[in-house]
């Protein structure tokens, strides 16, 4: 609906806000690089160890965070969200402190090649591919060094005024190889979720305030576009919806490149937004006032990404947020 | 015809008013004269009707008297009569089998109120429950995680968290295991080969993960968890040690000091290490014992210690030990495990809710009052008579509410188990707090597999019901409950799901026989 259009400021405080959110957006990001992956203590090498899911829930109130953005390590979510009383679906960052939301548009999803596996033998995993044939799985259940991506519906808003459920629907995929999303059922069965190979829409529901992980499949390197919609109903009956353009990258290479594969006829468009972070359209902004917005925007975080670079190699990949709109 | 239909329409209504001018309440003029014709699909819906419509009114379901509306199958006689219709009444969400919702939707007249009763009536405050696809996810999803920064103690994002299962004691063995994305297994715990220095997890500061809890007998089991935080170069810190309850196949609330426990039976729980307190307690999202949040409303987490924890792994977590060499840590192939699952997605039918609401007396209120709301827009002229009916009719259902809580509340708490034909009872236990152990299959027009009739058994053993119900009209699905009831020496009971019968011919009737029955049956028992 209307995240097909340019995204347009709602005022002037809206805009500093924005701004200054974008540099601050900075400054944790630099607590998560200097995050080292821990290590483990000799004695406690033979017990399983388990990763960690730092933010198992939601708070009210959590910032939008606008900019390009890449995430190769750690974990985000998916999920629907009030913004100014708009349905909106964003990518929820957990890997900086506090955790913050990005327009799904934003974001890259990163699966390293330390997400490769063999597809076993057997029947069960048949849907991946043939068996001993590789593919890449960003798991269910968290693997250092590989990104953990999963959904919630805790938006405290989400959560309270929704009725039941909210349902997932996945419109279309494109990519150089074939995408999945299933989880492990008893005894480990897959349970497939998305199904790039069936007919689109597919749809799955999500009970409300939960927050759960599947396990993403591709089987061949490069830019897979996901066409998603989360929609519910109010408790009065409202219909809200929202549809976004999710990009993922898979292997090595540069994973910036996905922000410039264009989305196919018939999916929803997925241009980045500009430096406001607020999904509400209204009052309209004059195009000078954006330009020299965006360019102050620009050399604010361009500024801030490079200190941070010199300081420190960066895992992710940082870009101005200076789009025009 | 339309002309007509319209006239006489607006004839009823004149003399609607002369009569309400004239103040003549006898007035009304009779079935026949101008009286509504209303189709429902069953003979509930055509209750609640009558008793809104009055003699305003001439209902006729289409199921038969103690028929199923799960298979039955409509005659072209049924077509007619809902081509006759002024207003129709279906449930909807799956109860009436497909054909006879077509039956009524393709022979509705145009501009004829069509209701799906379960459906509108959430807009009138009706609580509804999604449909569970598959109750073996119908249970607490249970976890582990560390919880606290830890900082006084030294902790650091590098330190681990050591969870170690140092006793369990039980009737059998207990597993605690993982399994990965392509299905290999990653035992944490398991007591099968003894506790000891394998059966411990490292988990870094704000873990959080899920994991398999695999029983292999039913009864009472207490495991002694114990923390330790490391960090680097340093002797291990005690992060305490508790030991949790978990209640396998078997009633919590007849485990000892279980009135003043929280039964942890729902949503998500995780047993967690606080690295700042340097204790052990559930972080559980679950309200008050007992109480669900309905419609799966937002609930916050919060601590419960652990001497007050009673974790309920109930029957429906019965499971078979696969045929697969990578499971053989759990047990020989075909044993029965009770499991609570490391993910609980797919629990819910995508979109679709249990479609029995009127076990519930003030989901039947959210009914009427729609009932009352279409017959006043289909026949403005009497609008005051459905009025006035229902609300008569509603301060009776109120009476039936209580009635039913007041029954039910004489049951001891520890003996509120039901097991019924089929899963037709879910807003009855929701309502009044009762629990749904079992039943023979979903829906009654399935056939029990051999597994579904051993699962039924063994939940029926374990729990040492005093009694199992079945609901008269579902002659065949009796006779598997008939038959594992009389094996296992427990009392067969009645109670009316979709459909009445001889010995009550009404919706009241019906739930006031519910309530006695349930109270006699289990409580006096």
């Amino acid at each position: 609906m209307s995240n097909l259009r340019p995204r347009t400021a709602a005022g002037w405080t809206g805009l500093l806000a924005a701004l200054a959110a974008a540099v601050m957006s900075f400054l944790p990001a630099v607590d998560a690089a200097a995050r080292v992956t821990p290590s483990l203590h000799p004695s406690v090498q033979a017990a399983a160890r388990v990763t960690p899911s730092p933010s198992p829930s939601v708070q009210a109130g959590e910032r939008t965070v606008t900019g390009r953005t890449v995430i190769a390590d750690g974990h985000v979510d998916i999920g629907p969200r009030f913004l100014d009383g708009k349905w909106t679906v964003q990518v929820r960052d957990d890997t900086v402190r506090p955790p913050v939301w990005r327009n799904v548009e934003d974001v890259v999803l990163h699966t390293v090649d330390a997400a490769k596996v063999k597809v076993p033998e057997g029947s069960q995993f048949s849907f991946l591919g043939k068996p001993g044939t590789e593919v890449w799985v960003l798991p269910q259940v968290q693997q250092q060094g590989v990104l953990w991506p999963g959904w919630n519906t805790q938006d405290p808003q989400v959560a309270s005024t929704i009725n039941r459920e909210v349902t997932w629907s996945l419109r279309g995929v494109t990519g150089p190889g074939r995408f999945a999303l299933f989880v492990n059922g008893d005894f480990g069965a897959p349970k497939v979720l998305f199904d790039g190979s069936r007919p689109y829409p597919q749809q799955m529901g999500i009970d409300l305030n939960t927050h759960a992980h599947g396990n993403w499949v591709f089987s061949a390197p490069g830019t897979y576009l996901l066409d998603i919609d989360i929609s519910g109903r109010t408790l009065d009956g409202r219909q809200v919806n929202d549809r976004r353009l999710l990009r993922i990258f898979v292997g090595a290479g540069s994973p910036d490149a996905a922000f410039s594969v264009p989305a196919p006829a018939g999916f929803v468009a997925g241009g980045t937004t500009p430096g406001t972070g607020r999904a509400e359209s209204g009052q309209g902004f004059p195009g000078w006032a954006w330009l020299i917005i965006g360019v102050a925007g620009a050399a604010v975080v361009v500024a801030i990404t490079i200190t941070v670079m010199a300081r420190r190699p960066s895992r992710r990949a940082a870009a101005a947020a200076g789009k025009e709109a | 015809m339309h002309v007509l239909h319209r006239a006489a329409r607006a004839g009823a209504a004149i003399v609607a008013l002369i009569v309400l001018a004239t103040g003549c309440a006898g007035g009304r003029d009779r079935a026949g004269g101008g009286a509504l014709g209303v189709v429902t699909t069953t003979e509930i819906l055509a209750d609640l009707v009558k008793n809104v419509g009055g003699d305003r009114v001439r209902v006729d379901s289409i199921v038969p008297p103690g028929g199923d509306p799960h298979s039955y199958e409509p005659a072209p006689a049924d077509a007619a009569k809902v081509s006759k219709a002024d207003a129709t009444f279906t449930n909807h969400l799956l109860l009436e089998e497909h054909s006879l919702i077509k039956t009524i939707d393709s022979n509705v007249r145009k501009g004829v109120p069509n209701v799906s009763l379960a459906e509108a009536a959430e807009s009138y405050g009706a609580n509804v429950i999604p449909l569970v696809e598959n109750i073996g996810l119908d249970v607490i999803w249970l976890g582990l995680a560390v919880r606290g920064e830890g900082t006084g103690r030294g902790a650091t994002r590098s330190s681990d968290v050591e969870l170690a299962a140092t006793d369990l004691e039980g009737p059998g063995e207990l597993a605690v295991y993982l399994t990965e994305a392509l299905g290999q297994p990653k035992v944490y715990f398991n007591s099968a080969d003894g506790l000891d220095a394998k059966d411990v997890v490292a988990l870094p500061p704000a873990a959080h993960t899920h994991v398999n809890w695999a029983f292999s007998k039913p009864g009472v089991y207490r495991l002694t968890l114990e923390a330790k935080l490391r960090n680097a170069n340093t002797a291990p810190v005690p992060m305490g040690k508790g030991t949790f309850t978990f209640a396998v196949g078997v009633d919590p609330r007849t485990i000892g000091g279980a009135d003043k426990a929280t039964i942890l039976d729902d949503g998500h729980t995780d047993l967690a290490v606080d690295l700042d307190g340097a204790e052990l307690y559930a972080w559980t999202d679950i309200g008050r014992p007992g109480a669900r949040s309905p419609g799966g409303a937002a609930a916050a987490q919060r601590k419960v210690p652990v001497k007050d924890v009673i974790i309920d792994v109930p029957n429906r977590a019965l499971e078979k030990v696969p045929d697969d060499r990578a499971f053989s840590f759990l047990g020989k192939p075909g044993a029965q495990v009770h499991q609570l699952p490391q993910a609980v997605i797919g629990k819910h039918v995508h979109g679709e809710i249990d479609p029995h609401l009127w076990e519930d007396v003030r989901n039947a209120k959210a009914y009427v009052q729609l009932i009352r709301d279409t017959l006043r827009k289909r026949d403005p002229g009497h609008a005051a008579d459905y009025d006035r009916n229902a609300r008569a009719y509603l301060a009776d259902l109120d009476k039936l509410d209580a009635f039913v809580r007041a029954q039910v509340a004489q049951i001891p708490a520890d003996r509120r188990q039901l097991i019924t034909t089929h899963d037709a009872f879910g807003y009855l236990a929701q309502a009044y707090s009762m629990t749904v152990a079992g039943f023979v299959v979903p829906n009654p027009a399935q056939e029990p597999s051999a597994e579904q009739v051993a699962k039924l058994t063994q939940t029926i053993r374990n729990l040492r019901v005093p009694a199992v119900f079945m609901e008269p009209g579902l002659a065949r699905r009796s006779a598997v409950l008939t038959q594992v009831a009389k094996d296992q020496g427990v009392k067969v009971c009645k109670l009316y799901g979709d459909a009445f019968d001889d010995a009550a011919r009404n919706y009241v009737a019906m739930m006031r026989h519910n309530a006695t029955e349930l109270r006699k049956c289990l409580g006096d028992a």
